[in-house]
């Protein structure tokens, strides 16, 4: 090669792709264009955020009752169990950057396990929820018929009643699987302890009596909420082991090398994402009310 | 490039390392339990709502880890920076505008 011939060579990295300078600015454009695209994540889990804020600061009392009925012991374990999927996921990036494909195969198999035990947990609660009927849509419950033979008591006031909605528990009769909740307490004792928000005071009462409908109804909103917002999120999820599935191959094939792990990198970032969002959703829903419970 | 570094080509990715990420695998778990056990004291002595003034300080704390350590925001450039935290002042705009409106229409007008 002639001295000349050799002033034209440019060195090309096996990664890069052509309408970049070099790598680094390579590297940068698609981190960017990733942010872009978390950002208008964040403005999508905001607005049913924005909803929650609205709602809940409207019916406080309602938002703990129905957030005391949700299981915080899996809730806790998915927060748990999402923490360590992002563990292994920060580690499959890591051994990207070092070049191990074996140990990065490892770390998405792990990875995808635990997302697929929080989808797991998250369709026991769900099951939990139908059973007990405590899905905001009249219909999508459990049917449970009238027992021909079954003797009626008399009706308690709301606030007398125990144990929330659970009408698992007690073979509440629910021929049209409609929502169900039949425990006014807490509204109760905010009335007692004179802590009702205006709205509240208007929201749950009848003729100046508490009205175990009105707080129903107000319950309901929290579990749309609720379903909306974990549905959501869970939906995100199935997305994420898509993903995952795609870079297993991927990485599989040893595409992803300390030149080139772009793809790790980004999937990582949407992971995170997802598990930031349970971490929010987590102590918001599940244990808003859980102080009022002794 | 003028400036052009071979040296500097790739994006820095030896900050950290497998004893770092189960540091902050450790502070998460940490949080976690935090929140649980925080929730369940009454702490609306101090004032109503400081059990989700503090879950939502913890929220805050665990997010920061994530984003800082595990996206390797901490050594990202600028315009990662910028993205990060404005995502979180448009996400202040749209919540402060919704509850002026609410908090200032006057309750009950249009409650069932």
């Amino acid at each position: 090669m002639s001295a000349h011939a050799s002033d034209k060579f440019v060195y090309h990295e096996p990664g890069l792709q052509h309408q970049f300078d070099d790598m680094k600015q390579q590297e940068e454009s698609v981190s960017i264009g990733m942010w872009m695209f978390l950002v208008q994540e964040i403005m999508f889990f905001g607005g049913l955020f924005t909803a929650y804020l609205v709602f809940r600061s409207r019916y406080p009392m309602a938002f703990a009752a129905g957030s005391n009925h949700l299981n915080a012991f899996w809730g806790g374990l998915n927060t748990l169990v999402l923490i360590v999927s992002s563990l292994t996921m920060a580690l499959t990036v890591y051994y990207a950057q070092k070049s191990n494909r074996t140990m990065q195969v490892v770390m998405i198999v792990l990875t995808m396990i635990f997302g697929a035990t929080f989808l797991g947990v998250k369709a026991i609660e769900y099951s939990d929820k139908y059973n007990d009927g405590l899905v905001p849509v009249t219909g999508l419950n459990k049917v449970v018929k009238e027992d021909p033979g079954a003797h009626h008591e008399a009706p308690k006031p709301c606030w007398e009643v125990e144990h929330g909605a659970a009408a698992a528990e007690h073979h509440v009769v629910n021929p049209r699987g409609e929502f169900l909740w039949t425990d006014c307490s807490l509204a109760k004792l905010a009335e007692k302890e004179n802590f009702l928000t205006p709205t509240e005071r208007i929201g749950y009462y009848s003729n100046g009596e508490l009205d175990g409908n009105k707080f129903r109804d107000k319950v309901r909103i929290f579990y749309f909420i609720y379903f909306v917002m974990t549905g959501l999120h869970a939906l995100h999820m199935i997305v994420g082991l898509g993903l995952m599935a795609w870079l297993l191959w991927t990485a599989y094939k040893g595409n992803y090398t300390a030149e080139y792990y772009m793809p790790v990198e980004m999937s990582g970032l949407y992971w995170h994402f997802v598990d930031i969002v349970w971490i929010f959703l987590f102590p918001l829903l599940y244990l808003l009310g859980r102080h009022f419970m002794h | 490039m003028a400036e052009y570094h071979p040296e500097h080509e790739h994006m820095e990715h030896d900050h950290m390392n497998i004893p770092k990420y189960l540091l902050i695998f450790g502070i998460l778990v940490v949080g976690t339990m935090l929140t649980y056990f925080a929730a369940t004291v009454d702490l609306d002595f101090i004032f109503p709502g400081a059990n989700t003034l503090l879950a939502l300080l913890i929220a805050f704390t665990k997010m920061a880890c994530v984003m800082l350590f595990f996206m390797h925001v901490y050594w990202s450039p600028k315009l990662i920076w910028l993205s990060a935290i404005a995502s979180f002042f448009w996400l202040a705009i749209m919540f402060a505008y919704t509850m002026q409106d609410y908090f200032t229409r006057g309750y009950g007008v249009f409650t069932g």
